[in-house]
């Protein structure tokens, strides 16, 4: 039987386009995704919301951790070393979280068997790794929104002051928002990892998102600046006091990060079976 | 060209070697039935070439380029195990998912039209998770179609399937290998079933492809028989055992009498030994018995 058979070559931005909007309909059409924006928007209106409240043997009000709205978002200066829950509870507590929500959008393709027709059909794992690590990045900037109104919010209702340096705030929330990126490649590069345990791939992105190595590292080597190459010491430099030099820390470490593990993690993949 | 070409195929999980230098030819536009027993290594051959595992040596080319070309493999249709859809989903976006994965341009009337052609148009609205197995099944063929394939790999495609749902399966397999220059490669331990399809078989045994071959040689090579029922069976078996090499009583009381018996000379050897012969038929081994046959001689 001799029969012509010519196969197209599907560029790679038609590949990628075609698994992004897969993964964003996921995304999208996924309860636990609106779960954890809702979570995202609850953290600052909780530690807000308990702020204050009176001790009830003694009757007497608990120290305030906040002086300003703002501080729930990102700390006055960049504190690597933390002393005290107020310094350590702000925006990044949503990369912490996204850690998880990443754990379980990745777990669902391996548990399904989703990866078993993509990766027949879609030989290359670039593609995979960086439409997941998009679309997650995409994810956490929205988390990264909803906190900001949960804080807005609770504010308002609190009554704590909201005077801030407007456009140092604007380059620290834009600076946490673009640390995205870098925290969902971390993210996708652990579940690749441990995609065979669910349970490691989250407990990995917990331990990871908490930020304890740099905290550690921090404690050695005290309020370095040059912590601001890992991920969570760049999040850490958008604080109040942000400059658009930090805004520019954050992107170059990010994207970095996000290349890293994205060459890592398809390396990983190309040379890993899928079960 | 061959849609499939394996050379001296391996591949080992730790201690234990489940492929060792397997060889298999698939022509294109042949409906390949891989044969074997549980943990012969066809489920692992077969995700070797869908490129999910990676082989420890040896080499697996699918229409003439590397196994891992992803030109070649965006025209692959698979279903492995499961479809590989989400359960909280219906029937219809798992399938526009999957359209959407593979880049097709018209993905609702693609869906529509791979969903009809396993009768499944009346599930797509249904949750897969509320899904029955028989369902699942035909949605993962329905799925691997998509996209108008060269080369389907089906692992036990007509498990969980009723009747009605094996013959739709077999008509599909026909029409896209005769009518759409579809290769296909199925697995399946319903030797009934894929010998009604097959145009090629391949037989593994402990990770080696022990015996390949199309329908036609199959045909040829299965042995004709004698079928008889004689009143005094164990008598009639004993007296026939004389004479022939091989006779067999099978579970309902049947002799059969090989070595190129004639019914006469086999009803009249017997009637001179005073047994009457109540029934006679001659018949031809299937694909079931040639393969069990077939296991015997390597055991």
């Amino acid at each position: 039987m001799a029969r012509e058979l010519k196969f197209e070559s599907p560029s790679f931005g038609k590949r990628l386009k075609s698994m992004l909007g897969v993964d964003f309909y996921r995304l999208f059409h996924t309860p636990m995704y609106y779960i954890f924006l809702a979570i995202a928007a609850i953290i600052p209106a909780m530690i807000l919301g308990t702020m204050g409240m009176e001790n009830p043997q003694t009757g007497a009000a608990a120290a305030p951790l906040y002086t300003n709205v703002w501080q729930i978002i990102a700390a006055d200066k960049p504190l690597y070393v933390v002393s005290g829950i107020a310094e350590y509870a702000n925006m990044n507590m949503v990369f912490i979280f996204g850690g998880i929500m990443v754990s379980i959008f990745i777990g669902h393709d391996y548990k399904s068997g989703y990866v078993k027709q993509l990766f027949t059909t879609h030989a290359k794992k670039q593609d995979y790794m960086m439409s997941k690590t998009i679309s997650c990045a995409f994810a956490m900037a929205c988390m990264c929104v909803t906190y900001l109104l949960g804080a807005v919010a609770a504010g308002l209702l609190t009554g704590i002051s909201f005077q801030v340096n407007v456009t140092s705030l604007l380059f620290a929330l834009l600076g946490k928002m673009v640390m995205s990126l870098g925290w969902a490649s971390l993210y996708t590069f652990l579940n690749v990892i441990f995609r065979k345990y669910f349970g490691v791939s989250i407990a990995s992105s917990f331990f990871f998102g908490t930020g304890i190595l740099i905290i550690g590292a921090a404690a050695i080597l005290g309020n370095n600046s040059l912590l601001n190459i890992f991920l969570y010491g760049s999040s850490v430099f958008a604080c109040l006091s942000a400059t658009p030099l930090t805004l520019v820390v954050c992107l170059v470490c990010s994207v970095a990060w996000a290349l890293i593990y994205n060459i890592a993690g398809t390396k990983i993949l190309s040379k890993s079976d899928v079960y | 060209m061959n849609a499939i070409e394996i050379r001296g195929l391996t591949k080992n999980f730790k201690e234990k070697q489940a492929l060792c230098g397997l060889e298999m030819t698939v022509p294109m536009g042949a409906i390949y039935g891989f044969i074997g027993e549980n943990g012969s290594g066809k489920s692992t051959t077969e995700k070797l070439i869908c490129g999910l595992i990676h082989p420890s040596s040896g080499s697996i080319r699918l229409f003439g380029k590397p196994h891992t070309d992803s030109d070649v493999r965006a025209k692959m249709g698979v279903l492995i195990e499961a479809p590989g859809c989400f359960p909280n989903y219906t029937v219809w976006n798992n399938m526009l998912l999957q359209a959407a994965n593979l880049g097709i341009k018209n993905p609702e009337e693609e869906v529509r039209k791979v969903l009809k052609l396993v009768r499944m148009e009346g599930a797509a609205g249904t949750k897969y998770k509320n899904c029955s197995l028989g369902m699942k099944q035909r949605i993962g063929i329905a799925m691997a179609l998509l996209g108008d394939p060269k080369l389907l790999v089906l692992d036990e495609p007509i498990n969980g399937l009723d009747v009605d749902g094996m013959r739709i399966i077999r008509e599909v397999l026909v029409d896209i290998t005769q009518n759409r220059g579809c290769t296909v490669l199925v697995s399946s331990h319903v030797l009934g079933e894929l010998e009604k399809v097959a145009t090629h078989y391949g037989i593994i045994r402990g990770g080696k492809m022990i015996r390949e071959m199309t329908a036609a040689e199959l045909e040829a090579d299965c042995r004709t028989y004698v079928a008889l029922q004689a009143r005094e069976t164990s008598r009639a078996k004993a007296l026939l055992s004389c004479k022939y090499s091989r006779v067999e009583e099978d579970e309902s009381g049947c002799l059969r009498v090989y070595d190129q018996a004639t019914p006469e000379e086999v009803v009249t050897y017997l009637y001179d030994n005073g047994i009457l012969v109540s029934q006679l038929q001659t018949a031809k081994i299937g694909l079931e018995e040639y393969y069990i046959d077939l296991m015997k001689e390597g055991r």
